[in-house]
């Protein structure tokens, strides 16, 4: 998958939702591809904090998935980061975790929270409930 | 709250205080044909449904086809769940043609493939034959867990460990459940113990649980603990009716509801005959009545009964007597307790005599906790307000005196202690019975004499 085809928080250029995933467990990523691409979505990756947030400024995903746990800046300051961002600000964040942090998640920003180990069947309602939410938004402006 | 699956069989539940943590590791370990496959499938079938898959995965130990064939013989194995909610796969036939260091990438490729819920590695231990180094093994098992912990997904990994592995073996280290399940062989005598090794995140019953495999799979019988809360107090003391002419009159306060009392006496001295009479007396007054015997069946209780003149039938039918019987061959004790207490239980009985605790004493593994056993039934006993007699024979012959009678210290934990002797009088051999001990109150403390005649037994008084 490549990334040079996006536009600022727009579909892939085959009209695909684009999610960018931080995460740096390799069977966690494979597995969060391979739900995600099954229920349509585009999944890019970035295995830190830093990473993700210049990622996240380049490809301006519609979504972004972050584990709180990663390297550099967590998940936590990630999400601070990019809502305090006007060009980020837009970008849904769900912080998918091992660790029990909904309210810190909400405090930091965050649009949805989910608890680890991977549930594909919550995984894929969260995202298309964020899904619907950026269409609902983009329908009323 | 940590989330629980149930296991399943029988008991394991209750020692796991509600189920096996989900979204963990359990090792299911244990020696050769200590039953772990069989407490596998059993967890298995008992949770698949088309919304919680099942994955069995067998690797090199045995053929898949053995797997089924062997799970086939129990009433848990649904041969209509095989292929629709239980799967099984040949992952040794897999990691031999890409190697053991696609582990978890193969087991990850099947969590993507059937989404299971629960998942079965038998034998995992096996794997380890195909593991060159200490770093190796390490990493293998390091990956295989990061894999596991990623999806939604309660692990079990199976293996013939023996205990000296639990330290060594880095399955151990990742596991959040270890359960061992052992056998305990002396002479020609074989019993079968699960014990919780590690558990993470939740609380377990401590110890050796007795356990039996059964065509229904496994049982298990959770190890008989004192009760967490003290009997309730009731200040007005009921005394009960033991049923023996002239025994009650010799504890100025009466034989109490809810005491234990303990029958000590050589053979033939008229223990059991005392213990048929106590419960006999508590059917006759409507309180159901439980005798526990381990020599004669209820058949054979029944004849000795009819043949005392008592009309014992009408009391059998109506459920207000019951003989429970427990060949000593093949008992344990433990699993002796949960029938008993499921019974007492389920039925309301009030009354219980155990003939004799030499049976069950004999079915220990250690006298520790035969000890620890009887305290505890004791005081469940004290719990569930059931007057009970037990019986202990004793290798001296004439009458003797002092607390400790018994060897496991079982006198010092009754409530009241009764013990039988022969007296020789000229040439003739009197039985005699005298009350060594009564908890709460003041008793007569000569001794009497015990008289036993076709129609039972009855003290009477020395002059």
């Amino acid at each position: 998958m490549t990334s040079k085809s996006r536009t600022a928080g727009t579909l892939t250029t085959d009209n695909r939702v684009l999610i960018l995933v931080v995460e740096r467990n390799p069977a966690v990523q494979r597995l969060e591809r391979y739900f995600l691409e099954q229920a349509g979505y585009s999944v890019e990756f970035a295995d830190d904090g830093l990473s993700a947030l210049e990622r996240a400024r380049e490809l301006k995903p519609e979504i972004l998935v972050a584990e709180i746990l990663v390297p550099a800046l967590d998940g936590l300051s990630l999400c601070r980061a990019l809502k305090a961002d006007a060009a980020t600000s837009h970008i849904l964040v769900l912080i998918f975790s091992h660790l029990h942090a909904e309210d810190r998640a909400l405090e930091a920003g965050a649009d949805a929270f989910l608890i680890k180990p991977l549930n594909e069947k919550l995984l894929i309602e969260t995202v298309e409930t964020l899904v619907s939410k950026v269409r609902n938004e983009k329908g009323t402006r | 709250m940590t989330q629980k699956i149930s296991a399943g069989a029988t008991g394991l539940d209750e020692v796991l205080m509600g189920g096996i943590p989900a979204n963990t590791i359990t090792v299911l370990m244990g020696a050769p044909g200590s039953g772990k496959t069989i407490l596998a499938e059993q967890i298995a079938f008992h949770n698949a449904s088309p919304e919680t898959p099942v994955l069995y995965l067998t690797t090199l130990a045995e053929p898949l086809e053995k797997f089924i064939a062997h799970g086939d013989s129990y009433s848990f194995f649904d041969a209509s769940k095989v292929g629709v909610s239980v799967f099984y796969e040949d992952l040794g036939y897999m990691i031999r043609e890409t190697g053991i260091e696609t582990l978890a990438e193969r087991v990850t490729d099947l969590l993507i493939r059937y989404k299971p819920k629960l998942l079965f590695i038998d034998s995992f231990k096996a794997l380890h034959e195909l593991l060159t180094s200490e770093t190796h093994r390490r990493t293998v098992i390091y990956d295989l867990a990061t894999a596991l912990s990623a999806y939604q997904c309660t692990s079990f990994l199976i293996g013939e460990y023996a205990p000296g592995m639990v330290t060594q073996l880095p399955e151990f280290a990742i596991a959040d459940v270890v359960l061992n399940m052992m056998r305990h062989i002396t002479n020609v005598r074989e019993q079968r113990f699960l014990r919780v090794e590690k558990i993470r995140g939740s609380d377990s019953i401590p110890g050796m649980h007795a356990f039996a495999i059964t065509a229904d799979g496994i049982k298990i019988f959770p190890r008989i603990l004192t009760p967490r809360f003290a009997p309730t107090y009731r200040p007005k003391v009921e005394r009960v009716n033991t049923g023996i002419k002239g025994l009650d009159d010799m504890v100025a306060e009466g034989f109490w509801r809810g005491s234990t009392t303990l029958i000590a006496g050589p053979s033939g001295s008229g223990k059991t005959i005392m213990a048929l009479h106590f419960i006999r007396q508590g059917a006759l007054q409507d309180e159901r009545s439980l005798y526990l015997g381990f020599q004669e069946n209820p058949m054979q209780m029944a004849r000795i009964m009819h043949n005392l003149g008592w009309d014992t039938e009408d009391l059998i039918s109506s459920g207000k007597l019951e003989l429970m019987y427990c060949s000593p061959v093949e008992m344990q004790m433990d699993q002796v307790a949960a029938e008993l207490f499921g019974r007492i239980r389920a039925g309301k009985i009030e009354r219980v005599a155990i003939d004799s605790l030499d049976d069950l004493e004999r079915s220990s593994v250690d006298k520790q906790r035969f000890a620890d056993f009887i305290y505890a039934l004791i005081q469940w006993f004290a719990v569930e307000n059931v007057t009970c007699m037990q019986t202990v024979e004793l290798s001296h012959l004439f009458a003797v005196s002092g607390v400790n009678v018994t060897q496991e210290q079982v006198s010092n934990m009754c409530d009241n202690l009764v013990v039988l002797g022969f007296n020789t009088d000229r040439d003739e051999l009197r039985r005699s019975v005298r009350i060594l001990k009564t908890r709460g109150s003041s008793h007569d403390e000569r001794e009497h004499t015990l008289e036993i005649s076709g129609r039972g037994a009855v003290v009477t008084k020395a002059k």
